[in-house]
Order: C-alpha cells, then structure tokens, then sequence
C-alpha cells in the first residue's frame, strides 16, 4: 500500500456505531507511518471496527511495556528492534562499537530481553500481545567481515531466538513470523537511514506499509477452516487406482510422484491438529480399501473420515461429508484434480472454498499446500482439536444407534450411559473462548468477543463460568459447551450460552439449566436471548421450557422448568475452581 | 507541469485533508497552523513515493511552502 492512499483511508469518514479497537503501539522509535499503514490496514481487514491506535512513549519500549495497564487496550502491539535491546545497536546514539563494548552491548541485551520477557508474559495474561521481532539489520559494528557472522552477532541473536522462543509458549503472545515478513519485504530494502536520522523513523515506506500490513493481520486473526474433501486419484496418489492397479499408484522419488506423498504427509499433519478430513473419489471401494493398507501411505485410514467413494457425483458425496460433519460449506476446503469437478462443486457450494490439484506442477503444489496452512493454521492447538474426528465419529454412531433424526427415546438415552462434567470458574480456559466464538446453532444471542474483552469478562469474580464436558458409551465428545452469567440473589443472568451441535439431541442443555438451578441454588434463570439467523435449534430449545414467547426479558422459573424438563439419565460430576 | 501539480495537490491534500486546493497552493508552514515537523517528514515521504525521487535532508527545512515543493519539482 502506497503512503498515500492509507493516509486516505485513515482520513476517510467511519461509518457510526462502529466497536472501537484500542490498541497500543509500543516501539523505541517514533510510530510515526507504521501508525499509518497500520490503522489503514485494520481498517481494510475489519470493516466492522474502528482502530484508534496510541503510540507509547518515544525511545522506551520497555517502559512503555511494563506501564501498559490491560484497561487501556485491547491489543498491544510491540514492535522490537535491536536498538531496544541496547541503544548502541542503533544509528542515533554514539556509544562505541569497540570490542570491549560489544561485548558490554550482549550483556546489556541479554538483560534487556529478560525484562522484556516478563514484563509481556505478565501483560499478555490480560491482553492480547502482538510482538515482531528485530527487522532491522544490524549495524557494521563487528570485527568480521559482512559476510562472516561473529561471536557477538551470533550471541545477539540466541537472546533474540530465546526470547521469542519462550514466548511463544504464552497463549496471550503471537509472534509475527520473522519468513512471512521477508516474503513481503526484503531485509536489504527496510532500513531507511535519512528518515532515521531526520525524524527517528527507520523503516523504509515499504517496509512500513508490509509490517503495519502483517500486524494488522495478526490482530484479524482469521478463524481457522474446519474440514478438507479431497479426492484420491493423482491427488492423494499419482495414477489412477482402477487403472493402475494398488501396486501401480505412486507418491516417490523414484516414479516422480513425491509432491504426492507430501500432501499425503500435509493432509496427515492436519489431521492431527484437529482438522477434518474427508474423501471424496469416484472409485472402487474395495480397491480403496486396499491401497489405504499399503504400508507406506502417509496418510492413514483412520484420519479420514468419511470415505464417499461410489460412481456418483462428486456433488453427492460432499453433501453427505457435510451433513456427517455437521459443518456448513463456508469453513470447508474442496480438492481435486478435475478441473470440472472442481467447477461443479464449486456451482453447488458457493461459499466453500474449491481448489484444483495442479498435479503436474510441483512448484503450485507447494503454493497450494502454503495456501491450505495459512486457511487451516490456529494460533495454539488444544486438547478439543484432538479429540475431534473421535468426536464426530461418536456422533456418527449415537445417529446410527439412536434413530436420528427422531428424538431418542428414554429407554436408548436411559441406556448411553452419559457422563456429564461441569467445570465452574476455569478461567484461562481458551477452549471456552473458541467455542463461544464459532457456535452458532446454538447461541443464547450470537455474541462474540474479542481475547481481550473475553479475558476481561471471566477475570470479573462476579461472573459464573461454566464448561461441560460429555461422554457416553459411544466415545467422548470433549467440551462441548459454554455458560457465562452473573448470580444476583436469587437468580442468574444468563449472558452467554454455546453447545455444540455434535451434543444435540442427547438433553445437556436441560442438564445446564439443572444444574444453575440446583448447585447454585436460584429460583429463576434471566436469558439475555436475541434471535440470530442461525439459532433457531436454541430458539426451539428455549420455547420448550419456557413458554412459546421469546420476547425479551425471557425467564425461566425453577418449577416452570420442572414442569417441563424431560427426564435426565446422565450421571455427574462437578469440578469448582474457587 | 498541469499534471505535476496536480499530483503534487493529491499528496498536500492527504497529509492536510482539511485545507481546499486554493488553501493548499498559498500554504507555508507559518501559516498553517496544523504545518508541524511531523507534516513536513510525512509530506517528503508522500511526495518521494509519488514522484519516485529522493529529498536531500539537508533540503527539506526549505521546503516549508507548497510552492517551494513546486519548484523543487521542477528543478529535479
């Protein structure tokens, strides 16, 4: 983005009742276009916000780290430089480049570092920490040649690499990928030295416009997608499996099919973060079934699930895939080799993303795979990711087992053997955050939250945070719902309520309500409910034990619900965190 | 030159978006008062990207006027 079009997009009129976004920009120089870039970026990437960005004070990053109090931002974005890790690895200050004081320069910056560590690892408790690394390079200051690296070069950057590495480990830090930034900047173009010395700036225009572009897009942080189809043949495997027979499909060196063994091996890695996968081939099942038992198939049977391999359309199999996974198409993506298949589905399913397998190009392979990272990539992975595919493969069996899509009777719910955990005031719980976030069938109101607004909420000692946990005889399916609301007397303000859909059908919310009233012991349940475009299974819930009117405020009395709550077979258990 | 000026107008115009184009083309530093060092260091880098051209720095403290922006374009 050129300088002057993001001061117009800056200079441009917001259109009112904006959420405003604070964040704190904190540097060791002067702000001065990164502000700029940065805020016309946000203001690009998030229509639906208004960025108003505050710049700590000049030439004290760490001071203005360890200041920074969570209440003044929702963000704070640390954008380190050598220079703030000792001054003298600047151009504006004279300190000396003589051994003895490179050598006083890494001690300095091993303890600049360290306060940098723990003033973030306290901040990023409460607020969200966007931290770029040194971008900059280093000064001329040391005795090898600029083609050697020495002693204290190397050293400068352990304590670089230590620092970022044992952040890295806190959920509340991101750390912008030091590769990403070269691919948009080269690091012989960043510096600026004129606008450094003339106004304590010292990134390049283009330098700027690329990091306030990346920061930007770290605070966007894009939802991950939630499932890949892919087909088999010269996709998964080079050849046609029906042609070539088990033995004749490919994915080496050797028959210069590798590419296809590396997006078996990428499929794989998706797997085992949490993301589902799906087959989509027309083909011959057994002949399939077959060529998943090779042994040196980097993808396993057991991570995909389900297998649609028939003769009929590829538009079919992915409806199917998609009611198994109870996933709408939008957080979807759509592979195949076909050019027409991929077409057709594509005309099906607008809104999921459908790609072509480039499979005679090993170079676009590579992009696509790059691609899918960036799509499916999640900030930390969690216990629920892993224990996803078992989930939905549990909620496969219970539909099978229990006559969906009719309601199961109470003699199959009396004989699931449920387990129900409730979880009260786990508090740095992030599994509660992500489920909030993404449900949407059923959502008390469709309210989402930014980390920081989420962090501030449960940290309230007023609020009732509960998480829960289900399992029954079929499997487990992890924590699949969230409540958040505040106890006045004798009743409980529901502000936000989320289960996921793989727990329908199965009485858990009927279990939450039982449990507010019995182990909190109030008389009557407050919905803060507004309808969404997608909540009608919480509106039908809500009309069931409340009454057919949803008009607010909806409450819901412990006998009216007694009356009306089916019977619970499940067993439970309670875990307080006081 | 129209079109030199024009563009010149554009980068004024983003760096002061409150000033109309015959305030632009009377504006000196001294007499505006939102014509601070900030604006001057913003109005160069909008200019060197626009004009594709490198300000001297010891230039830049005489380029306090639209129309000393002018005629540095027109000597470069």
């Amino acid at each position: 983005m050129k300088l002057i079009k993001a001061l117009k997009i800056v200079q441009s009129p917001p259109p009112g009742g904006l959420r405003r976004l604070r964040i704190l920009l904190a540097c060791g120089f002067t702000p001065l276009h990164l502000q700029t870039f940065l805020q016309a970026n946000l203001r690009v990437l998030m229509p639906n916000v208004l960025p108003e960005i505050k710049a700590g004070v000049f030439g004290d990053l760490i001071g203005n780290i360890e200041k920074f109090k969570s209440s003044e931002a929702d963000f704070l974005i640390v954008a380190l430089e050598w220079s703030d890790l000792d001054p003298r690895l600047g151009i504006r200050r004279l300190g000396g480049w003589r051994p003895q004081q490179l050598s006083d320069i890494a001690i300095c910056a091993e303890s600049a570092a360290k306060r940098i560590r723990s003033a973030l690892e306290i901040v990023s408790r409460d607020t969200t920490t966007i931290l770029s690394m040194p971008t900059l390079p280093l000064p001329p200051a040391f005795a090898t040649r600029l083609i050697q690296s020495s002693p204290q070069e190397l050293q400068l950057h352990r304590i670089a690499g230590q620092l970022c590495e044992s952040l890295s480990a806190s959920p509340g830090i991101r750390i912008l990928n030091s590769q990403a930034m070269a691919e948009i900047s080269s690091p012989a173009s960043r510096y600026d030295i004129n606008s450094d010395l003339l106004s304590g700036f010292p990134y390049s225009l283009s330098h700027a416009s690329a990091t306030g572009e990346l920061l930007a897009r770290m605070i966007e942080n894009r939802t991950p997608l939630k499932g890949l189809i892919t087909d088999l043949d010269d996709t998964i495997w080079s050849g046609i499996l029906g042609e070539d027979g088990v033995e004749g499909i490919s994915w080496n060196l050797d028959r210069h099919s590798q590419m296809h063994g590396v997006y078996q091996q990428f499929i794989s890695s998706l797997a085992a973060t949490g993301v589902l996968i799906g087959v989509a081939s027309k083909n011959n099942v057994s002949l399939v079934q077959e060529a998943f038992e090779r042994k040196d198939l980097l993808l396993s049977q057991e991570d995909v699930f389900p297998f649609e391999v028939h003769w009929s359309s590829k538009i079919e199999s992915v409806g199917r895939i998609l009611r198994a996974w109870n996933i709408s198409a939008d957080s979807i993506v759509f592979i195949d080799d076909s050019p027409a298949e991929v077409a057709e589905v594509q005309t099906a399913f607008p809104e999921m993303i459908c790609r072509v397998f480039p499979k005679s190009d090993s170079a676009a392979i590579l992009a696509l795979l790059r691609d899918l990272r960036d799509l499916f990539g999640k900030p930390v992975i969690t216990e629920e990711d892993m224990l996803r595919l078992r989930s939905i493969r549990t909620a496969g069996a219970w539909r099978s087992e229990s006559g969906a899509p009719q309601t199961p009777s109470d003699e199959f719910l009396r004989s699931a053997e449920a387990r129900i955990f409730f979880e009260c005031g786990y508090r740095s719980d992030n599994r509660a955050f992500e489920l909030v976030n993404k449900t949407n069938q059923f959502n008390l109101n469709g309210r989402r939250y930014s980390e920081s607004d989420w962090r501030r909420l449960i940290s309230d000692p007023s609020e009732v945070l509960l998480t829960v946990t289900y399992e029954d005889k079929f499997g487990a399916l992890g924590k699949i719902a969230v409540l958040l609301g505040k106890r006045r007397g004798d009743e409980v303000h529901l502000q936000t309520w989320v289960m996921s859909c793989r727990a329908f059908s199965r009485r858990i919310e009927h279990q939450c309500l039982r449990f507010l009233f019995v182990e909190l012991g109030v008389n009557r349940i407050i919905f803060e409910f507004a309808p969404t475009a997608r909540n009608g299974p919480f509106q039908d819930f809500l009309k069931s034990v409340a009454g057919p009117s949803l008009e607010a405020p909806v409450s819901l009395t412990k006998d009216t619900f007694s009356e009306n709550a089916p019977e619970l077979f499940h067993r439970i258990e309670v875990n307080v965190n006081a | 030159m129209p079109d030199q000026n024009e563009r010149l107008l554009r980068c004024f115009s983003s760096v002061f978006p409150t000033l109309t184009e015959e305030e632009i083309e009377n504006a000196t530093a001294e007499s505006i008062g939102i014509w601070d060092s900030l604006s001057t260091v913003t109005l160069a880098a909008v200019v060197q990207e626009e004009f594709d051209l490198e300000i001297d720095p010891e230039v830049l403290p005489s380029l306090n006027s639209y129309q000393a922006f002018r005629e540095y374009l027109i000597t470069r």
